[in-house]
C-alpha cells in the first residue's frame, strides 16, 4: 500500500476511534454526561490518540529505515571493483535508479513482474526497455548491477507489506485497547493531556534532532577533509589557491584570507547598521510620536523583508559603481584607490544596510523594556532627553544592545549573496577596504557550484569552512544570549 | 475658594513659595484638575490627600513640569514660584526640574553605583567644579537622606543592590544633591514596609528645615503625622485646604469629613 493510502487508512481509523470511543463512554455512564470522569470528546480524542500516534511513529521509522536497510544488504552484490566510499554510493544510485525505473516499467504494462524479476543483463537490452518508459540511465548495465536492483526490489516490496500490515495493526490494536479501558471512571482528561505533552516533545525533538544532523553531516566531512589536507595548512595557511582537478598541481587552501575577508566585511556592514540602527531606535522610542512610529517601525522593517540576493544585485550594480566614481582611478577623488566595482566597501556598505532594521528594531525592544521610571527619574532630576538617553537609558540597556549588536554580527558573518555579488571572489589578505576580497561563505558557494567531485579536498574543504563558520557564529549567539539573559534579570 | 480665603488670612504672614491660580489641566478631553487654587509655604510640609484618580498626583507633576513629558497634557491657569510663573514661554523646564526636585512612587535608582546616582544631577547642570566638591555634594546629600552611614563603605556599589526603604532613601538623596527649593514627592512610601516608611517620615521632617515639601498620600495617619498643611482633593477640585490638624479633626466641608471618616473613596 503506497504511504499517501497508508495515511488516509490510518486517518479513518482515528475517526473511527473517535467515534466510538465517545459512543462507548456515553453508553457506559447510560447517557449522562455528568456520570463521566472527562467529557466524552475526551474518550473519542483518547481512543484516536492511542491508535493513530504510535502507528505513525512506526510508519515514519519504517519508511527512513527501511532503504538505509536494504541498500546495506545489496551492496554485498556489487563484484564491480569499487574505489572508494565515493565510487561506491555512485553505484548504488545507479541501484536504486534502475529498481525505480523497473517499477515504472511494471506499472506501465512494459514488462510483466515475472519479466523484471528475471530478466538478465546479457539476455535483455534493460537500458532500452526502460527507456521506452522514460526512466534514462547513464549507462548500459552490468549484470551485478541488475541483481542488486532486482534484490532491491524485492526487498522493498516484502518491507512494504510488512510495514503495512504492521502499521494497520499496530493502530486497530491502539484502538482496541483504548476502547477497551473506555468507562465512566476512566481518566481520559489525563490520559490525553500526557498524549499531547507527547506530540509536543516529539515535535520539539525533530528540531533539536535535524540540528544535531546538520553538525553532524559537517563533523564526518571536516574530519574527512582533514585526512585529505593538513589541519595546520588550512588554519595557518595565508593563501587561497584552489586548483581543480584535471588542471593539476596542488590546491592551497589556507583559511586566513577568507576568515579576514569575513570579518572585514562584517566589520565595515557593523558600522554602518550599529550607529544608524541605534540612532533610528533612540528616535523610534524616544522621540517620535504614536503616528510617526506606527509609519516609520514597519517601514523599516520592510528592509528586512527585502531578499538577500536584491541586495547583492543593488552593491553589483549601484552601490559598486558609485564608489568607484568617487574613489576611482577617473573619480572625483581622483585617488585610485578603486580599481573595480566589487569591494570590501561595497558589499559592507550593502550589507549595513540590511542589517539596520536588525539592530533597530531588537535595540528598540531593549529600550522600551527600560522602565519608565528611569526616564521620569533622571528628567525630574533636570536632565534633558538626550541627557536622559545617553546617561540612563542606553547604560541601563547596553547589555541586550550588545546581545542585538552580536546577533547582527553573526548574520553578517553568514550573509553569502551580497558577498558573492558585491564583495568579488579572489580571496586575499589586505587592508584596503576598495579592493576586492572574498568571504567563507562566498568560497563554500564556489567550491560546490558546478560539477564537484565529493573525494577532493577541494570540495570537502566547503565542509570545514562550513564547520568553521558554524562554530564562530555559535559561540557569537551564546555569547549574546547570555548577556541578553544577564540583562533580563536586571529589572525582574 | 470661599476655605482658602481663610487659610490666606492665618497666614498672612508666612512667606508663600508655590501659588496656584485658577490651574485647570486636561488630558485630551478628560478634565483632571478643576479650578485649583493653592498657596504654599516655605519651609513646610503641605500633604495632598483624596481618592485614587483625585488628580492630586496630577498637580503635584504641573509643579515641576513633569506634565510636559505627556502630550495629550494640557495646563492652563498660573502656577507660581517665588512670584515667576513656570509656565512662561521663557521658562526653561529642565532647569525648573532641577529648582524643584521630584520623588516618585516606586523607588527608581538607576542602574549605576550609589555615588553615581547621587552625582547625577550636580553633574548634569555643573554644580561642581571639581571632584573633592562632588564628593562633598554626595556625602551631604546622603547624610541628608540618613543613608550615609549605611552607604559610606559601599559608595560604588549598585545603587538598586540596596533594600527598598535604602533605594527610596538614596532617590531622595539624589533629588536633594542639585539643592532644588522644592521637593515634590509622589507616594513616596507606598512601595515600603513600615519599618522604611517610619524612616522616610522621619527624615522628611527634617527636610522640612531646608525645603519646601509636598507630599501626595494615599495614607491619613501618615499625612497626619508629617505635614503641617493638608489639602483635601476629590474629582479634580481642591475641597479644602488648610493646617493639617484642623482638617482632620475639624474639616468644614461634608466631603472631607467623609473621605476622613472612611466614607467616601
Amino acid at each position: 500500500m503506497p504511504i499517501l493510502t497508508l495515511l488516509v487508512v490510518l486517518a479513518i481509523i482515528a475517526v473511527a476511534g473517535y467515534v466510538l470511543g465517545r459512543r462507548r463512554a456515553m453508553a457506559s455512564a447510560d447517557g449522562d454526561m455528568r456520570k463521566l470522569h472527562s467529557l466524552p470528546s475526551y474518550y473519542g480524542y483518547n481512543a484516536a490518540l492511542t491508535g493513530l500516534v504510535p502507528a505513525a511513529l512506526v510508519l515514519a521509522v519504517w519508511t527512513i529505515a527501511q532503504p538505509m536497510v536494504l541498500q546495506n544488504n545489496v551492496s554485498d552484490m556489487i563484484t564491480t571493483e569499487v574505489a572508494d566510499d565515493g565510487a561506491l554510493s555512485l553505484i548504488m544510485s545507479d541501484v536504486r535508479r534502475l529498481a525505480d525505473g523497473l517499477d515504472t516499467a511494471v506499472a506501465q504494462g512494459a514488462l510483466t513482474p515475472a519479466e523484471a524479476a528475471n530478466m538478465t543483463a546479457e539476455g535483455t537490452d534493460v537500458r532500452g526497455t526502460l527507456a521506452d518508459v522514460g526512466v534514462a540511465l547513464g549507462s548500459e548495465v552490468s549484470q551485478d548491477v541488475l541483481g542488486a536492483a532486482q534484490a532491491y526490489r524485492a526487498g522493498s516490496a516484502t518491507g512494504n507489506l510488512i510495514k503495512t500490515v504492521l502499521v494497520l495493526l499496530i493502530a486497530i490494536g491502539g484502538t482496541a485497547f483504548a476502547l477497551m479501558k473506555t468507562t465512566a471512571t476512566f481518566r481520559a482528561r489525563n490520559t490525553v493531556e500526557r498524549g499531547v505533552m507527547a506530540v509536543l516533545i516529539a515535535a520539539a525533538s525533530i528540531a533539536i534532532l535535524t540540528t544535531i544532523g546538520i553538525v553532524l553531516s559537517l563533523v564526518f566531512n571536516t574530519v574527512e577533509f582533514f585526512r585529505l589536507y593538513p589541519a595546520m595548512d588550512f588554519f595557518f595557511g595565508t593563501t587561497w589557491q584552489p586548483s581543480f582537478s584535471g588542471r593539476g598541481g596542488a590546491s592551497e587552501l589556507g583559511l586566513l584570507p577568507l576568515l579576514w575577508g569575513t570579518l572585514y566585511i562584517s566589520f565595515v556592514a557593523l558600522l554602518v547598521a550599529v550607529p544608524i540602527g541605534l540612532f533610528a531606535a533612540i528616535y523610534l522610542s524616544e522621540y517620535a510620536g504614536p503616528r510617526v512610529r506606527a509609519f516609520a517601525k514597519p517601514m523599516l522593517e520592510v528592509l528586512a523583508g527585502i531578499p538577500t540576493i536584491v541586495y547583492g544585485l543593488f552593491a553589483l550594480l549601484v552601490v559598486g559603481p558609485m564608489l568607484k566614481d568617487v574613489f576611482g582611478g577617473d573619480g572625483a577623488l581622483g585617488v585610485a584607490w578603486m580599481t573595480g566595482d566589487r569591494s570590501v566597501i561595497t558589499a559592507g556598505l550593502v550589507m549595513g544596510i540590511m542589517l539596520i532594521p536588525f539592530v533597530s528594531s531588537l535595540s528598540d525592544d531593549i529600550i522600551n523594556a527600560v522602565p519608565q521610571s528611569m526616564r521620569d527619574g533622571s528628567l525630574g532630576l533636570g536632565a534633558t532627553p538626550s541627557e536622559t538617553i545617553r546617561q540612563v537609558v542606553l547604560p541601563a540597556a547596553l547589555p541586550g544592545i550588545v546581545g542585538a549588536i552580536l546577533l547582527a554580527a553573526s548574520r553578517a558573518i553568514g550573509e553569502t549573496m551580497i558577498v558573492v555579488l558585491g564583495a568579488g571572489a579572489a580571496g586575499r589578505l589586505d587592508l584596503n577596504p576598495f579592493e576586492a576580497m572574498t568571504t567563507v561563505t562566498a568560497k563554500i558557494v564556489s567550491q560546490l557550484t558546478g560539477d564537484s567531485d565529493f573525494s577532493s579536498p577541494e570540495a570537502l574543504v566547503a565542509f570545514a569552512l562550513g564547520m568553521s563558520l558554524f562554530v564562530i557564529t555559535l559561540g557569537l549567539n551564546v555569547f549574546a544570549l547570555f548577556i541578553v539573559r544577564k540583562y533580563r534579570e536586571q529589572y525582574e | 475658594m470661599k476655605d482658602l480665603n481663610l487659610t490666606e488670612k492665618s497666614h498672612l504672614m508666612s512667606d508663600t513659595k508655590i501659588s496656584a491660580k485658577g490651574v485647570q489641566v486636561y488630558y485630551g478631553d478628560n478634565h483632571a484638575i478643576k479650578d485649583v487654587n493653592v498657596d504654599i509655604e516655605d519651609k513646610t510640609v503641605t500633604a495632598f490627600i483624596g481618592p485614587s484618580g483625585c488628580g492630586k498626583s496630577t498637580f503635584l507633576r504641573t509643579i515641576n513640569r513633569m506634565n510636559d513629558t505627556i502630550d495629550i497634557c494640557r495646563v492652563e491657569g498660573d502656577i507660581l514660584i517665588d512670584g515667576e510663573d513656570i509656565y512662561d514661554p521663557a521658562v526653561d523646564p529642565v532647569q525648573l526640574r532641577a529648582k524643584v526636585g521630584m520623588v516618585f512612587q516606586k523607588p527608581n535608582p538607576f542602574p549605576k553605583s550609589i555615588y553615581d546616582n547621587v552625582a547625577y544631577g550636580p553633574k548634569i547642570h555643573g554644580l561642581a567644579r571639581n571632584k573633592a566638591e562632588l564628593d562633598e555634594i554626595v556625602e551631604k546629600s546622603l547624610r541628608k537622606a540618613a543613608l550615609w552611614n549605611e552607604a559610606k563603605d559601599r559608595l560604588q556599589a549598585p545603587g538598586t543592590g540596596l533594600s527598598g526603604g535604602q533605594q527610596q532613601r538614596l532617590c531622595i538623596a539624589r533629588a536633594i544633591a542639585t539643592s532644588p527649593e522644592v521637593l515634590l514627592m509622589d507616594e513616596p512610601c507606598s512601595a515600603l514596609d513600615p519599618i522604611a516608611t517610619a524612616q522616610v517620615e522621619e527624615l522628611i521632617d527634617e527636610l522640612r528645615q531646608s525645603f519646601s515639601v509636598v507630599i501626595v498620600t494615599h495614607s491619613m495617619q501618615q499625612a497626619a503625622r508629617v505635614s503641617q498643611k493638608t489639602a483635601f482633593f476629590h474629582l479634580g477640585n481642591l475641597v479644602e485646604f488648610g493646617e493639617t490638624d484642623k482638617i482632620f479633626t475639624n474639616p468644614e466641608d461634608p466631603r472631607t469629613e467623609s473621605y476622613i471618616s472612611g466614607r467616601i473613596g
